[in-house]
Parts: structure tokens; sequence; C-alpha cells
């Protein structure tokens, strides 16, 4: 089983942004970067495929030399090689164009699997990895909880639908799953990992070495922390009248119907 | 001097002797197997190792505890009884014969034939009162028997009636030769004299040959396979006393990760990084086990084992003991040690609070060999506890364990308005406060670290905070066993702190204060660290404080372990508050107090993940604290402050209780 999982670096999850009124992050030295969450379950999901099926992990990861943290950690926690895909602006980059850059990495690998995040903590997409599996031609899946290798042509999975309902389905390999974070339990880097990992190969391959140049799809137009509002409103009356206007503004301006 | 008769000691006894000592000194071999663990740097020095084994060997310092009164006296009886013994016997082995006459006293040297009559008092009535102990009357937890590894020959009442054969045997011999030989000083071998008007002189005369034979045949036998009985640790104890070096109590070694990292020459595989087989502890740490007595002193005081926790750290010593004498002698069945005789949640369960080392009459150091361990299983394995590992995590992003934001290093202060000094705006300053992540990030904490500025401020310290550049001084990670984070942050910190000038370094949490004082320097910062407690100790001595005299109620103060008993600051916090006591106020002292203070539950890590076994140990602290009739509650310590605050609600006591940092109980009295 060869597997590819897709990590992303991302701002913490906690990370108290501030933004200029002109859209620029003020505060870029104090945020910590770690890996996106949903990713850390995809990888974890990669390898204990690996472990159970045999194969290969491969951590890939597109940005500048920051993402090298998170391909290292990948490799530190059990991943046997890591490819970073080197661009400076990785935030202009459109789904469909970060998409194309990985597909043009890996095309030439022998791939089983493209196991990511469900979305990524800081965009939220959720479309790198369906639109990855279009262009490769592979089938897929989203939000996976659960995953059981049939045989070398198949897998199941479960998938989390809305109401606390899941689904199982057969797919054919290789196939491109986006993770649901939960589906297990994230493993500790031990120190053993982390010596292990510096024997590991990284490759490093750069938008113009895969053909692509001048990728910029994508602009922020303006960034800036939601306002925070709060209204009270006293409704009078008898208490049909109070009932009335309740449901009306239910059905009107709250539009919860 | 009596004249020194060749009594009829029949050289066959000879011939046995030197049988006895060799098959005794092949038994012996279980001492040198501890050659198979790792060196260590030990500075040993002559005079100190004498004067560890004459007091706590021979002189049994450390079996006193007021604890444990009536072993401690049993133990005194019998121990010294058996040691004066020894000696009587040995005297007797060269004067039997003659040799070394002129130095040597005789049995009927009156002072000599005193004092061992007066031995075989002494170990008798300290057989009798553990026969009682152990049978009749059972007045505290008794020693669970353990007996991994070394065996236990005989049995625990085998091996005392053993003793009782021997000093009853001893005095019947006594007596027969009195009634047969009637020496002139008899009467000074008081016991041995009354026996022998007991009989008639014919009957003494018949038995005086059997008697003497059997009292020798039995102590012969005694000493040939005394190190396969409990009664081993007589010698073992007194070796590994004798190589202690108290200054080293409770040190963990570092591990040097860095360099390691940078070894060309490592390799991931094949190294061990912490302990996962008894070959990968260094020979003092094999030797402690092997001179563990199992008298189970350390798990009656552990607060794990006494909550119903998995954790025994009697057991922990034991089954390393076995470990070795598997490895080394083939004793006992083959298993690994981490993960088959140890499992992981005894080795969580640990606090290191060091109830067990403080107890321990033998100065065995089990939480440096738990720390050990831990470190295979995090280092090695990658298996912190699973809610730990997200501190750690945490920790590693973020630079505290709460996983709180860097940025907000200073919120505590900045949202009440002060606005305090910063170092890298001063550069020099005299005292650093070192705030700690409690008192940044944890709400109850904030108000101790704001109380503290209060202080200084009071006062006209000059003083000022890192603000941002301050981060987790490793305690927690370090005691979770991931010397890497640890010694990361250790680096980091101390790049930090060698940047600035400054005098002294104040800090109101114990486990800051431990770390930065004393594991610090083995990575190259030395600093003048001061707990809060002495630092206002100081103040209020200097007449730089004067608070308001107005603590009433039944006041009581809580020791923190890092504090006391890894710190030995019992005075300072007690005399701060002292200060503001009135004099309608009643201070009641906790029965587990001082060096036998019950941990909070939160030390080694333990804050950062729950072992749901048993009792919760902050809620038994606070059910004695309650018991106490105390219900204003003193800490100084930011741990034991969030468990105690936690315990106090779990018990519903909210309304009838206070809980308070001693930095606080004197800023709102000033």
């Amino acid at each position: 089983m060869k597997i590819v999982v897709l990590v992303k670096q991302v701002f913490d999850k906690d990370s108290n942004i501030n933004v200029s009124g002109d859209g620029v992050l003020t505060n870029r030295e104090d945020l910590t970067l770690s890996t996106n969450e949903s990713d850390a379950y995809a990888l974890e999901e990669a390898l204990q495929i690996k472990e159970k099926n045999g194969g290969e992990v491969i951590v890939v990861s597109v940005g500048n030399d920051s993402v090298l943290t998170v391909i290292k950690d990948g490799l530190a926690k059990g991943a046997d090689r890591g490819l970073h895909v080197k661009i400076d602006n990785e935030e202009s980059l459109d789904a469909l164009d970060l998409a194309k850059l990985i597909h043009a990495s890996i095309k030439d690998e022998n791939i089983d699997m493209v196991l990511s995040g469900l979305q990524s903590d800081d965009k939220g997409n959720g479309q790198t990895g369906i639109l990855l599996a279009e262009l490769m031609n592979l089938s897929h899946a989203s939000l996976v909880m659960g995953t059981e290798i049939q045989d070398d042509n198949s897998i199941r999975v479960k998938r989390e639908l809305e109401g606390g309902w899941f689904q199982w389905t057969d797919l054919s390999l290789p196939t491109s799953l986006t993770i649901q974070s939960g589906i297990n339990k994230p493993r500790y880097s031990s120190l053993r990992g982390i010596m292990m990992m510096k024997k590991k190969p990284i490759d490093v391959k750069s938008a113009e070495d895969l053909g692509f140049t001048a990728l910029q799809k994508s602009k922020v137009m303006k960034m800036y922390i939601p306002e925070k509002t709060k209204e009270t409103v006293y409704i009078e009356g008898s208490v049909n009248e109070i009932v009335d206007q309740l449901m009306d503004k239910f059905a009107n301006e709250i539009k919860i119907f | 001097m009596a004249e020194h008769v060749v009594h009829s000691t029949p050289t066959l006894f000879y011939v046995l002797a030197f049988v006895a000592m060799g098959y005794l000194l092949y038994n012996l071999r279980r001492l040198f197997t501890v050659q198979i663990g790792k060196a260590e740097e030990r500075p040993l020095d002559f005079f100190g190792q004498l004067y560890n084994s004459l007091s706590f060997g021979v002189g049994q310092r450390k079996v006193y505890s007021k604890r444990f009164t009536y072993a401690s006296i049993m133990h005194f009886l019998m121990g010294w009884g058996f040691i004066e013994l020894l000696f009587a016997t040995t005297v007797d082995f060269f004067t039997a014969r003659g040799w070394f006459a002129t130095y040597l006293p005789t049995m009927d040297t009156p002072w000599f034939a005193f004092l061992n009559d007066t031995g075989g008092i002494m170990l008798i009535a300290g057989v009798v009162m553990a026969l009682f102990r152990r049978h009749l009357n059972i007045p505290e937890k008794l020693p669970q028997s353990n007996f991994k590894g070394r065996g236990n020959l005989f049995g625990d009442t085998g091996i005392l009636l053993f003793l009782l054969i021997l000093g009853v045997g001893g005095f019947l011999a006594e007596a027969a030769r009195l009634a047969v030989e009637r020496p002139e000083t008899a009467q000074y071998s008081y016991i041995g004299y009354a026996i022998s008007h007991l009989l008639s002189f014919d009957t003494w005369v018949i038995m005086k040959p059997n008697l003497w034979w059997s009292h020798a045949i039995a102590s012969l036998l005694f000493i040939s396979v005394l190190p396969m009985t409990k009664m081993f640790h007589a010698l073992a104890v007194i070796i590994n006393v004798a190589l202690t070096n108290r200054k080293l109590r409770g040190h963990l070694r570092p591990m040097n990760v860095t360099a390691l990292m940078e070894d060309p020459n490592m390799d991931p595989d094949e190294i061990s990084l912490g302990v996962g087989k008894s070959s990968d502890f260094t020979w003092k740490q094999l030797l402690d086990s092997v001179a563990c007595t199992e008298c189970s002193r350390c798990s009656t005081v552990c607060p794990a084992s006494s909550t119903g926790k998995l954790l025994s750290p009697m057991k922990i010593i034991t089954d390393i003991r076995a470990d070795l004498y598997q490895n080394t002698l083939g004793f006992g069945e083959e298993s690994d040690l981490v993960g088959g005789r140890i499992s992981a949640e005894e080795l969580w369960a640990c606090t290191t609070c060091g109830a067990c080392m403080e107890e321990c009459p033998v100065l065995i150091d089990h939480v440096p060999a738990i720390t050990d361990m831990r470190r295979h299983l995090v280092l090695s394995e990658g298996m912190p506890p699973e809610q730990a590992s997200e501190s750690l995590e945490a920790t590693m992003q973020n630079g505290n364990p709460w996983g709180f934001q860097k940025a907000d290093r200073l919120k505590w202060a900045t949202d009440v308005d002060l606005d305090l000094p910063i170092l890298a705006d001063k550069k020099e300053v005299d005292v650093l406060y070192w705030v700690g992540c409690a008192g940044t990030y944890d709400p109850r904490n904030q108000g101790v670290a704001q109380s503290v500025v209060k202080i200084l401020q009071s006062a006209e310290v000059n003083f000022a905070v890192l603000g941002k550049e301050e981060t987790c001084t490793g305690d927690s990670a370090r005691r979770l066993g991931e010397e890497y984070l640890f010694e990361t942050l250790a680096q980091e910190n101390i790049a930090t702190l060698n940047s600035y000038k400054f005098n002294t370094v104040i800090t109101a949490c114990p486990h800051c204060f431990n770390t930065i004082s004393n594991e610090y320097p083995d990575f190259g910062g030395n600093y003048n660290v001061v707990h809060h407690s002495e630092f206002i100790q100081q103040l209020l001595d200097d007449g730089k404080l004067n608070p308001e005299k107005s603590l009433d109620g039944n006041v009581t103060y809580h020791d923190a372990c890092y504090l006391g008993r890894h710190n030995d600051i019992y005075d300072a916090p007690r005399n701060v508050l002292d200060s503001v006591l009135t004099e309608e106020s009643n201070y009641i002292e906790l029965e587990q107090s001082k060096s036998s203070s019950f941990c909070c539950g939160a030390g080694g890590g333990n804050m950062w993940h729950e072992d749901n076994k048993g009792d919760r140990i902050n809620v038994t602290r606070m059910e004695q604290i309650i018991d106490s009739k105390a219900d204003k509650v003193a800490t100084a310590c930011s741990f034991c402050m969030i468990m105690l605050d936690d315990a106090m609600k779990v018990k519903g006591k909210e309304d009838e209780m206070v809980i308070q940092d001693i930095a606080e109980i004197i800023a709102e009295r000033l």
C-alpha cells in the first residue's frame, strides 16, 4: 500500500489573530504554526493502514520552508519519506491550482491512496483531496470516519452523514479520502522517531520544476475580525401577542423555520 | 582481666565455620550483579561514605520515623542487639582459640559479659515485638510480602523464629557454660547466670555439649544462608548507604539529548532511551534495589498507593531486583521490565512527591528510577499518558502546558491594568519575577501573581518580568519522561536568562523554583533562586512590609512537596502566615505536615492527566484538612492551589472554606 498524506501547516487554532484596517496580519510573529488538525488524523490513519498492511507513507506539504516542520513531524511519527512542494505564495493559490500542483508532484508515484484532512483550519475549502481525485482519476470519499482495507483493489470506508448517521461504502483503489477529525488517536512523536526522521529523505520540488509559473488565481481582498454584536429585545403584551411576535421573529429575522 | 583459657571449641567447628563462610560468600554474588548497570558520575568522598555507613547503616538513623514508632523501636532492639551479638561472636571466634588474646576481652570479662547479655535480650525483645506485631496486634499497615527476586527463605515469620532460636539458644549455651565452668564473673552475664540456676549442675553437664553444638550449627546455618533470606538487607544496606551521595537524592540525570542527536555514530535503532530493562539503570540504582528491605514504608506513605492506585513504590524496586537477578543469576521467570513486570499504569500513577524517599530507611531513590522508566515509555515508545500528550504537545507548540497563546503572557497583568516592567526593556534589574505558566494563565493563580506584584511594589523592590520571553521551565515535561522537550525548554530559558543581569529570581511556583534552582545548573544555568515564601519572609524581617495582623479563625498550611520535601522549606511560609495571625486565631498543624505532608496529586506531571482508579488524591487531602477543622487553608504552590480549590468544590465546601496563597494573604493586608 503506497499512501500519500497531504499535510498543511496552519496557524494554531486558538491564535488571536490581529488584522489591521487594510487586511494585513499584524502579529504574524506572535502566532504559532502547527499541523492542520484533521491532517494529523489523516496521517495517523495512513500509519495505521501501513502498520496493518505494509507499504509506504509519503508526507506531502505545499508552501515555503516553514512547512518542513510539519513534514518532519510526519516523518518522526513514522512516515517513510517527505515531499516538499516549494512555493512562496501558497496562501494565494486556489484549491484547484493547489490540487494541480500536488497532482504534478505525485503523478509519477504509483500510489494506492491519498489521505488528507477534511478541510484546513484556515481557509476551510475542503476541496483539495476531492479535486485531486478528479485530476488523478481516483475514487473518493469525504468525511471519512473509518477505513477497512478489503483486498488489493478495494477499501470499505465509514462516512459521517448528517444527524448522527453513518454510511459504509466500498470504493475501488486507488482512492482519495478526506478524513474527519476524531477517526483515531494521533500518536506522540517519540525521541527515537525524531532521531530516525533525520535519516529519512525529503524531496523538494518547486512549482517551476513542476511546470507551473505565475500561479495566482485568488487574492485576499479584505481580512477582518467578525464583529460580535448583541441585541436584547423586550417583547411585551398578552401571551398570545408575545407568541405571535416571537413566531414572526423566528420565521423572518432569525430564520429558523 | 580474666585469664584467657583456650576453651574446648573443637576444630570441627572451625572447619564447619569456613564451609559456612564459603557458602555465604557464594551467596554474596548477588551484590556483584549490579555490574551490569551503567556507570554514573557519582562523586564519593571517604569520610562522607564512612559517615553514611555508620549513621544510616549501623546507626539505623532513618529507621526511626515518627510515623512508624513501634516498628522503629522494634527494629532498633533487633538491629543493635544483632550487631552486638555479631561483634561478640566475632571476638569469641578468635579468643576461644586464644588468638589475639592480649587485645581482646573474653566472654567472662565483666563489661563484655554484661554487653553480650544485653545484646541478646535486645534481640529477643525485638523479635517478640515483631512476632506480636505480625500475628497478634497489627498496629500499622504491615509489609506486604513481595519478595520478588531474592526469595524469602524461611518466610517472614520463619526468620523471626530463627532469630529467636539463636537468641534463646545462645542464652542456654551460655547458662550451661556458666553452670559448669563457674567463672568468678558469672553474674555479669546476668541472663545466662539467672538461667543457670534453673537446672541442677548434673543436668547442665549432660546438656552442655548438645546446647553448644546446636547453637553453633544454628548460627553457622544462619550465616551461610543469610543472603537468601530477608536478613540479607543487613549486609546490602550497609554497602548501599555507604555508596550513597545524599546530595544527589532525587536527582534526575540529564540525558544530553542535544549532544546525542548530533553524534554521527548514534544509531536510533540501537540506542536505549530511558530505562526499559534492568541493565539500562546505573549500578547504584540497581544496588538500591538489592538493598531494599521490603519494610513497605514507601508504599504505606505513597499518596497513589494509599488512594487505591496501582502503584506501589516497593513493588517497583523489588521488580527491578527481580529483573536484575533474572538477567544475571537466572532466578525466576523471564519477562520484560517495563511493560512486563512493571506496567505503564503503575509508572504514571506516581506524583513524584518524594514521600517514599523521605520515609525509606535505606536511602533508596524511587522517584528517579520511576522517571527513568517513564523516559523509556515516552522517548522510546512515544507513549505518554493520553491526556498528558496534549499538554506536552501544547508545551512544545506554545511554551505552556495549557496551550494558551505565547502572545498572551502578560494578559494577567494588563487585564487588571498592571503596567509591569519588562526585563527586555530594563536589561538590568535587582529581582526577576518568574511568573510561571500557572500564574500567567490559570485564573485562580493569576490572583496570586497579582498579589506578588502588589507585594513587590509595596516593598519598593526593583523588579521586572520576562513577559513573552518566559516559557515553561519544563518541570512537568521532565517528570513525564519527556527529557527532550525539557532539555529544549531549559536551553531556551537559560539562553534568555543569561542575556540579562539580575541578582535574584523569585517565583511563587515551587515547581519552577525547583527546576531553575536545582536542575538548570546541570545545563549551565546558575542563578540565585528564591521562593516567594522566603522572599516575603525576608521583606517582613527587614521591615519593608507591614501587613495588618488580621488573619483569624482556624488556619492551616498545606506543605507543597516541591517546596518541603524536595527543598526543605518548611518554616518560611509558616513564618509569613504567623506575621498576620491575630491573637485569637487558631493555627492548626495538619497531622500529615512538613516532611510527611500528603501530596495534592498534581506533581510529576499528574496535573495533566487523571488516574481514575480509587480515590482522587486531592480530595483525600481535602478530607484530611476538613477533619482537622481548619477553614482557612494557606498554600505556597500553584499546583496545590488548583488541586485543593477543585477538591474543596468537590466536597461542597466553597462557602465554608477559603484557600489562599500566602502572597494573597499578605497582599490583601497591606
